[in-house]
């Protein structure tokens, strides 16, 4: 590398994205204990099924408060334009790394804006119904009806999207998880994986 | 040999509101009594408690005119298929034992609640202070030791009985038999065949109407309680796996998405 890296994510960034990773993790962990029996041994690991029942709740806080901060820094670079619509119409082409078609990408490209809106909107119910399950003598019986099914259903699609996420950013795009742990990218990679921010940003 | 399923039959019919039920179950498990509202009704008080598992219900009801109380015992049901065990995360508990009683061991009780929200007769109640949850244990300690539940020890008016739950079934038919002859047609067994059966029984006057009762006219388990601890688990196994698996045959055909050797200089 001959050139001077970019700043790909500021240090505020890489914070609340971490912090929020963090929560997630424990409240995905812990959840997973209090999702089935067969699963309870989880509770060990974190402390014992108390702790995780008693804790379990503020990890989900924690975890929407910093989501809620990435949410506010990002939601106006989330907008999707029409180069997304076309780029979602072709993401199999982009699966498969074909990039002829393709049209370049601004900072965020529309794979990661429509994870950005799944997991903003998951964790939104999933404060919701948590809230409920939270004080279960103090919430109505028919929201808590509701709310033990959609917080597991929120959680699944959450985490589902988390592992895509954890194998975009670990295997499948080398460079993104120094983005995120550094702030750094090269050039190269910047003209690679997001084009129109590379000239946007370097002015070339 | 299999144990035999206890039960309790609560012939309603036979209630005299004595509450002496109430304060033998206080008693025998050893639970402190405040007083709490009064409200101008000879009930105990409004609610099940997490220290007050037996409440006689004294339901309001005016036939023709005439005032009278359909008395109810208000605890836990024993259901068959029991909805507070199917909704509870943490192994052992709430235990069904082999002769059908449904206990909690608060030991290993995380205080979660979702068997609040399975029950659907709304019975186990949170302790604020324990955070466990409490309920009617039908006396297992007793009958364990071959003794009758306390509340069934001290009924002076045989309302309340105790046995092998086959006998008392056809207790319950002949009590509503004897009630229909005395001229209550609507008079019949409240047992929860929408749960399993539940192990503590009634013989209701006006059995086509167990609302009056404060009972739920057909009890079963919340059907989001059912998915959530059911079909929903494979959905999201299946899911997980497909997503995992997803991922790595995308990686050994795809691999990486590499940089362009010719873009790092850019």
């Amino acid at each position: 590398m001959t050139t001077k890296s970019l700043e790909r994510f500021s240090f505020a960034e890489r914070v609340s994205h971490w912090m929020s990773a963090l929560c997630f993790l424990y409240a995905a962990f812990t959840g997973l204990a209090l999702w089935s029996p067969r699963l309870f041994w989880l509770a060990g690991v974190f402390g014992g099924g108390e702790t995780v029942r008693a804790w379990h709740p503020w990890g989900g806080l924690f975890f929407a408060l910093a989501l809620g901060v990435m949410f506010r820094r990002w939601v106006g670079q989330m907008q999707l334009d029409e180069d997304d619509e076309i780029w979602l119409a072709k993401s199999h082409l982009y699966a498969q790394h074909i990039e002829a078609g393709m049209p370049e990408t601004g900072r965020f490209n529309a794979g990661q804006k429509m994870m950005f809106w799944l997991q903003s909107a998951s964790a939104f119910f999933l404060l919701l119904s948590g809230l409920v399950i939270w004080f279960p003598e103090v919430a109505p019986r028919s929201a808590r009806l509701i709310a033990i099914l959609l917080h597991p259903i929120c959680a699944a699609v959450s985490m589902g999207g988390i592992m895509v996420h954890f194998y975009m950013s670990t295997l499948a795009v080398p460079g993104s998880m120094g983005a995120m742990i550094r702030g750094k990218v090269s050039p190269g990679w910047a003209k690679s994986h997001h084009g129109k921010w590379f000239r946007e940003v370097s002015g070339r | 040999m299999p144990a035999t399923t206890v039960a309790k039959l609560v012939d309603t019919s036979l209630c005299i509101g004595c509450k002496a039920c109430e304060v033998a179950c206080q008693e025998w498990n050893d639970q402190e009594f405040t007083l709490g509202v009064f409200n101008n009704t000879y009930q105990t008080q409004p609610d099940l408690t997490p220290s007050f598992w037996n409440l006689i219900k004294f339901n309001e009801h005016v036939d023709d005119g005439v005032n009278s109380w359909l008395m109810a015992k208000y605890q836990c049901m024993h259901c068959a298929d029991p909805g507070c065990l199917k909704a509870c995360p943490a192994p052992g508990a709430i235990v069904q034992l082999p002769n059908g009683i449904v206990d909690f061991k608060q030991d290993n009780c995380i205080g979660c609640g979702y068997c609040i929200t399975g029950c659907p007769f709304d019975v186990p109640r949170l302790s604020p202070t324990s955070k466990k949850v409490y309920k009617c244990s039908l006396c297992s300690d007793r009958v364990g030791a071959g003794m009758t539940p306390a509340c069934i020890r001290t009924c002076p008016t045989n309302c309340l009985t105790f046995g092998s739950r086959t006998d008392l079934v056809q207790l319950a038919q002949i009590r509503t038999a004897e009630l229909k002859e005395d001229g209550f047609k609507d008079a019949g067994v409240y047992d929860g065949p929408g749960v399993g059966g539940t192990n503590v029984m009634y013989v209701l006057k006006h059995a086509s109407e167990p609302e009056k009762y404060g009972l739920p006219k057909d009890p079963r388990i919340p059907w989001t309680v059912s998915l959530w601890k059911g079909p929903l688990k494979w959905v999201a196994n299946a899911a997980f796996l497909g997503t995992a698996v997803g991922a790595m045959l995308h990686y050994l055909k795809f691999g990486p998405k590499e940089t362009h050797d010719d873009d790092e200089v850019a």
